[in-house]
Formats: structure tokens, C-alpha cells, sequence
């Protein structure tokens, strides 16, 4: 029985590319492999957003009204809805002037247990260190 | 020149706006350069705010964003809609430009 971790890190803002949405999509996808592995054996991902990717976290996006597209805090909530861990670097979100009543924090409306952590930077250098392979977007 | 710039990002590694002179100039914060208009890094505002230049941040991009009118910090910067744009371009401005 064997554990593959992945760990996907964020540090860009959302939406001018796809590159952030990406990492989400990414991290939701490695959690459908199963029928690829050995039984026993799985995968886990971790997502971090850390720099100018924390304004990703932002709440209330309505992409879907101006862009037709789904949003970014959409993707983060289904990320919960998976259990996921995500992680969001307190340091960053000092330097916007943001707090936690700005970002997304749980996805109750989604019916996920999982909430979104606002954490230092030294502790999402731990969950990096704890990876198999790191994916920077 | 009347010059209209768009700004589509919010880090920048080329100095392209200081560089150009026109006898009146307009930025347009669209996509990402939205965040020009709305936040201060360590509680200071952007320095895409400091050029001599008439200010406009689009809605949709905002709200797509997660932010709106209200998180706009200096009142210089007015809040306009695709619509606006299009008449901006036709009514105030010669040339556009895409940064």
C-alpha cells in the first residue's frame, strides 16, 4: 500500500490565464485515478496559494455572470467538497490588507466538511517538504 | 496624442507607461490590473496610480474578481462598463494601446 502526495502551489492571480484554475482542476482530477492504482494504494493532493495567488481566494466572484465561466471559488469549494487540504499563506494575506472574512473559508452550500486554512508560510513550507511532487502554477 | 492604455496585469516587468508622453493620457485597469485600483500591498496603494492620467477600472472585471466599486481606494479611479469603453475609445481618445 502505497501514498503518492501531490502538492499544488498558486502564486499567481486568477483569471488573465487559465494557470491557476488549472492547479484546482489538477488537484480535483488526481483525486478520480483510482481504477489506475494497485488496491490500497492512493493519491492525496495538497493545494497552497501563496504571493499575489491568494487573491484567488477572494469570495463573491461572479465569473459565471460576466465571463460565462465557472468561477475560482468554486473550484476551491469543490476542492473541500473532496476533502482536499488547502492552505492559504497568512503572511500574503497581511500584505493586501485581506483577512479572513475576504476569502473563501468553507463551502457549506457545496456539503463539504473541509475548511480552507489560513496558515504561516513556515507551515506551508512543511506541507511542500512533505510532497512527493510539487506543481507551482 | 490622446492615448488610451489598457492595463491587463498586475505585476509588471517593463516600464513601457513611463515612457510614453502623450498630451493626455487614459488608463483603462482591465483583467488582472484590476487590482491596481483595489489593493494596497504593506497599506500602500499601487504605483500604476502615480502617473498623471485619467483612471478607469472596469465593473465586470471586479466583480469576476470578487471585488466591486466599493473596494476601489482612490476616487480618481471611476468604475465603468464594457459599454463606456467603447465609447471612450471612439469619443476621447486617438490611439489604444494593450500593456
Amino acid at each position: 500500500m502505497a501514498t503518492t502526495k501531490l502538492g499544488f502551489v498558486v502564486q499567481r492571480p486568477g483569471y488573465k490565464s487559465e494557470n491557476p484554475k488549472l492547479a484546482l482542476t489538477h488537484a480535483i482530477a488526481s483525486q478520480s485515478v483510482e481504477i489506475y492504482l494497485k488496491d490500497g494504494d492512493i493519491v492525496t493532493a495538497d493545494i497552497a496559494f501563496i504571493g499575489d495567488g491568494v487573491l484567488n481566494c477572494l469570495k463573491d466572484q461572479k465569473a459565471v455572470e460576466n465571463y460565462d465561466l465557472n468561477s475560482t471559488e468554486s473550484h476551491i469549494k469543490m476542492s473541500l467538497l473532496l476533502d482536499l487540504n488547502v492552505l492559504i499563506c497568512r503572511e500574503d494575506l497581511d500584505r493586501f490588507g485581506l483577512t479572513e472574512s475576504d476569502i473563501v473559508i468553507d463551502a457549506p452550500e457545496f456539503g463539504a466538511d473541509m475548511e480552507v486554512k489560513v496558515v504561516p508560510y513556515a507551515e506551508i513550507t512543511k506541507m511542500m517538504e512533505d510532497q512527493d511532487h510539487l506543481l507551482f502554477f | 496624442m490622446k492615448l488610451v492604455t489598457f492595463v491587463s496585469d498586475y505585476k509588471m516587468t517593463v516600464d513601457t507607461l513611463d515612457r510614453l508622453k502623450p498630451e493626455k493620457l487614459g488608463i483603462i485597469l482591465v483583467q488582472n490590473g484590476v487590482y491596481h485600483a483595489t489593493t494596497k500591498e504593506n497599506g500602500k496603494p499601487s504605483s500604476m496610480l502615480n502617473y498623471s492620467a485619467n483612471y478607469y477600472v472596469l465593473q465586470e472585471d471586479l466583480e469576476t474578481r470578487g471585488l466591486s466599486a466599493a473596494n476601489v481606494i482612490d476616487s480618481k479611479v471611476k468604475v465603468i462598463k464594457y459599454g463606456d469603453i467603447v465609447d471612450l475609445m471612439f469619443n476621447e481618445y486617438d490611439k489604444s494601446a494593450w500593456l
